[in-house]
């Protein structure tokens, strides 16, 4: 037994485990010149809820993240339901599977990258508009603002909420929906009382991920975001690369961490919570 | 009949929605072929100038090799200490158990930057130098968890009988494991390698605090990126898409039969 599992958990424990534990005695020193001095403080916890621009940047990306989730799982809910329930064969299942697989495990920073070449001033948005001469100047409106880096995002993450919700939607026996039926139901009736109660602790599940990874997202507010769409993540990059203020990104990172254990222990309940037993 | 709802209404929306997951993806891959060198319409007519650009352009180059590098390390490190842990997980009953997996699960849930800031501040501690074999570290850190839930997930579906049988039959640890475990988890094995590798060839988060003078190729991108959009960045970034769908659908099929092994991104 040990011979399997030493491995793994001396891999874990140095770099998971320490690295961690290094992140708290950062987080508890402070800087001097630009070099670290060892301390047992908690000024810099306390910064993060009372300096700007650490809490408005953590409450803006957490709305960005929320809009995202919850943005995400309202494109996703189609295409998964489709998959669960209008397949007609096993091998078109797992086509459609494998065509939302794709974009999902393609890279983040192409498809970042792809909103900038639609989105941007020379992007294929203003330049089919121009060119059609709706408008003589490039329209600014599209990029470096929140909706671009929501909707950015939401392209981003949509692939996942489709599996997830669709995880939970094929759990769904046919008799039930036959039964439905048989009663007398009608599609939409089907579709809110039985199938998208079921499929919520599916749609928790995904947006709880996509939320937390949205959350902590540093590529689309530096790629499609506008001077104001800094998020929290970039704030700690610049913390490190700029103003080599360790300490204060150390507190932040463990903040994050914090908030998404608990996040991930909130789930759990609520999936539990509305779980149906089928 | 399962399927219900106006049939041709939910197929359009659904369409609706792989056109959105699709559009932008081949946006980047037509226009990696225009001649023209800014990205946007007219298309000019089809050219390979972008690639030949691509070709000649050593910091891209050196970067791709880079990613290799690295990826390749990442899938090592994924199968030398990712399948002991699943085998671990899959037969044993032991304290922290619960903890253990939630751990292994933890940098794919937390933002890629935060794992970034814990690793980085730990190599600062050791006075170790950023390199491709901190980045290394750090994303095999990170993206231990696929090869650890798809190999359990087979382990799983597998049961008990066939180890048991094997150890009645008077088989040791290490022949239950290469005759049995092995040749079992094989095709998940195989499907978590290449969709590790395909991840870590394009993976940004992790990276970018612990890159030190050598970049990957999304590290290279990204600075470029930065500055302004170019064609031969369109020709990187289809190359980045053909290498990963490639090695993703190779990888899916290697693990199919075993259900949702997408989930397991979670």
């Amino acid at each position: 037994m040990l011979l399997w599992l030493l491995p793994p958990v001396a891999w874990f424990s140095v770099f998971i485990l320490v690295p961690y534990a290094m992140l708290f005695w950062y987080s508890l020193g402070h800087t001097e010149d630009m070099r670290f001095v060892p301390g047992l403080s908690l000024a810099n916890f306390a910064r993060v809820f009372t300096d700007e621009p650490y809490l408005g940047v953590i409450l803006k990306s957490a709305r960005i993240g929320l809009m995202t989730a919850i943005l995400s799982a309202i494109v996703a809910w189609p295409l998964a339901f489709v998959i669960a329930f209008h397949t007609r064969s096993a091998s078109v299942k797992f086509a459609l599977y494998l065509l939302v697989i794709v974009p999902w495990w393609a890279s983040y920073l192409v498809k970042a990258y792809a909103w900038k070449t639609i989105l941007g001033t020379n992007g294929i948005l203003n330049a089919t508009l121009q060119g059609l001469g709706f408008t003589d100047e490039p329209v600014r409106l599209f990029l470096y603002n929140e909706f671009s880096v929501v909707l950015t995002l939401t392209y981003i993450f949509t692939p996942f909420a489709v599996l997830s919700i669709y995880a939970q939607l094929e759990r769904i026996p046919t008799s039930l929906v036959e039964a439905a039926k048989n009663l007398g139901a009608g599609g939409w009736e089907i579709f809110w009382r039985i199938v998208l109660p079921i499929s919520v602790p599916g749609i928790i599940a995904g947006g709880i991920i996509t939320f937390s990874l949205a959350f902590g997202d540093f590529v689309a507010p530096v790629l499609v975001g506008g001077s104001d769409s800094v998020m929290i993540s970039n704030i700690v990059i610049n913390l490190l690369g700029v103003a080599f203020d360790w300490p204060m990104a150390a507190a932040i990172g463990l903040v994050i961490i914090t908030l998404g254990l608990g996040l991930i222990s909130l789930t759990g309940w609520l999936e539990e919570k509305t779980k149906v037993r089928l | 009949m399962r399927a219900f709802g106006n049939r041709p209404f939910v197929l359009s929306l659904a369409s609706l929605v792989l056109f959105f997951l699709y559009a932008p993806l081949l946006v980047i891959v037509v226009f990696s072929f225009n001649d023209s060198s800014y990205t946007g319409l007219p298309f000019n007519g089809f050219t390979l100038h972008w690639y030949a650009d691509l070709l000649s352009n050593r910091q891209i180059m050196g970067s791709i090799w880079n990613s290799v590098y690295v990826a390749v390390g990442v899938v090592i490190l994924s199968v030398v200490f990712g399948l002991p842990a699943a085998i671990a997980l899959d037969r044993y009953e032991f304290p922290g158990k619960g903890i253990f997996r939630r751990i292994v699960m933890l940098p794919i849930v937390l933002p890629g930057i935060i794992t970034g800031v814990a690793l980085l501040s730990f190599y600062l501690t050791l006075n170790l130098k950023l390199s491709l074999h901190t980045i290394m570290l750090g994303q095999g850190t990170a993206l231990m968890c696929i090869t650890i839930t798809e190999v359990f997930a087979r382990l799983q579906q597998m049961g008990k009988s066939q180890t048991e049988a094997a150890v009645n039959l008077g088989a040791n640890d290490w022949e239950v494991f290469r005759h049995v475990t092995l040749p079992g988890v094989r095709s998940s094995l195989f499907g978590a390698m290449l969709i590790s590798f395909s991840i870590s060839f394009d993976e940004i988060a992790v990276t970018f605090l612990l890159t030190g003078r050598e970049n990957t190729l999304p590290m290279t991108l990204w600075s470029l990126l930065r500055r302004e959009v170019t064609p031969e960045v369109n020709a990187a970034a289809t190359l980045i898409i053909a290498v990963s769908v490639v090695l993703i659908v190779i990888g899916m099929y290697a693990s199919r039969g075993k259900g949702a092994a997408g989930s397991e991104g979670r």
